[in-house]
């Protein structure tokens, strides 16, 4: 024990070089091997690999990026396109339904026409039956009520008379109206 | 060698060479950094988290700033650069845990420093061929040959007494403030238990270990980088 204590009490001179210079060479030599082999190479290597990666990354995304605005902007083309189609297709469609409806519409104006028209005769042809109509029965009453009032007196003679004077007083315009 | 003073202590012995503290310590950190190295980089995700946040942005600050120092084509100094940072940082700061600190060794220190140095000469004859190098000492003037090589061997006696000063100085400073503080309890508060060791040193070693120490790794590594990037160009 006190042979230990009197080792390890034992001390070098505190500005001599000795053999603890040759251990140090060799420490730090292995030092660096160790430091080089284990550390600084694999984390540079790492570092750099990373590095690459993240770069390509970087490329592939702006790559991409590019050809998704190529994308967007054809198919904004394409889009702008259809729609131009469609407004084309739906006014050539609306001038159609126009034309048409204005045809309908002359046709049928047409047609009132002429079934006003036919109304018109029709509606002359009767009034006039109706007058003549009117007029006989007219005149026949007349010649009733006459034979009724002077039953006895008269002949026909005098009848004739009678009625032709009537008419006369009525008048001929007043029968065609 | 003896039994006083502030040397490190021999941990034990193989045959005549004394293994000091200084190594052992060493050993210790270097075990630390392997296991924290292995775990983390065992299985790292694309989306990091937690300790893989933190080894990725230390190994970034170390790329960066080698990258910053020495340019883009030296980063494979990085793990060099790291090397010197964690173990010198690591090694300043263990004081706070009762170790004695491996940079509080000359030994240590100067072994970083040369090694830089080597490295220095290495790669400035590397990258500017043996005529070039050779010139470098000639400039301005051939007269100044003498000078400029006491100035290139400066460098790394400086930088290594640099580090070693600065640590063994508040290993020091701290060994004698625990000493003082230990027989004020004993003789002015008649206490055996030496109560004001508690919490009267925290502030001093905040500067010495944690202050100094971080300070001293970044200066020894910036030089170190300075120093080899100068040589190169």
């Amino acid at each position: 024990m006190s042979m230990e204590l009197a080792t390890a009490s034992l001390r070098l001179g505190l500005v001599e070089l000795s053999w603890t210079f040759v251990f140090q060479l060799i420490n730090t030599f292995i030092l660096f091997l160790i430091l080089k082999k284990f550390l600084f190479g694999p984390v540079t290597t790492f570092m750099q690999n990373r590095e690459a990666e993240i770069k390509e990354q970087i490329a592939v995304a702006q790559r991409l990026e590019e050809e998704a605005n190529q994308l967007k902007a054809d198919y904004e083309a394409k889009l702008q396109t259809a729609e131009d189609e469609g407004k084309e297709i739906v006014k050539k469609h609306t001038l159609r339904a126009e034309n048409r409806a204005f045809e309908i519409v002359k046709a049928a104006e047409t047609e009132v026409d002429a079934m006003k028209s036919n109304a018109h005769r029709e509606l002359e042809r009767e009034r006039i039956k109706a007058v003549n109509e009117l007029k006989d029965q007219i005149s026949e009453l007349t010649i009733m009520a006459a034979s009724r009032v002077v039953e006895k007196d008269l002949n026909e003679a005098d009848h004739r008379e009678l009625i032709n004077k009537f008419i006369n007083e009525v008048g001929e315009v007043q029968w065609q109206n | 060698m003896g039994v006083d003073g502030f040397g490190p202590r021999v941990a034990f012995y193989i045959g005549n060479i004394a293994v000091t503290e200084t190594v052992t310590v060493t050993w210790f950190i270097m075990f630390l950094l392997l296991v924290f190295s292995v775990a983390v980089t065992r299985n790292m995700k694309k989306e990091a988290s937690g300790l893989q946040l933190v080894v990725e942005q230390i190994v970034g600050m170390i790329n960066n700033l080698t990258k910053q120092n020495m340019g883009e084509k030296n980063i494979a100094f990085a793990p060099y650069v790291g090397t010197l940072l964690l173990l010198i940082g690591i090694s300043n700061i263990i004081g706070l845990f009762g170790f004695r600190p491996p940079t509080a060794d000359l030994n240590t220190t100067m072994c970083l420093s040369i090694t830089t140095f080597v490295l220095t000469q290495f790669f400035g004859m590397k990258s500017k061929g043996l005529g070039g190098y050779g010139k470098g000492f000639l400039e301005p003037i051939p007269f100044l040959l003498p000078l400029n090589i006491i100035g290139e061997l400066a460098n790394p006696i400086s930088l290594g007494f640099r580090l070693f000063g600065n640590i063994t100085a508040g290993v020091i400073i701290m060994t004698l403030l625990y000493g003082a503080l230990g027989a004020f309890t004993d003789t002015l508060l008649g206490l055996t238990v030496p109560l004001l060791q508690a919490g009267v040193p925290a502030v001093l070693h905040i500067y010495f270990d944690l202050f100094a120490g971080l300070l001293q790794s970044f200066i020894f590594t910036m030089l170190t980088m300075v120093f080899i990037s100068g040589a190169m160009e």
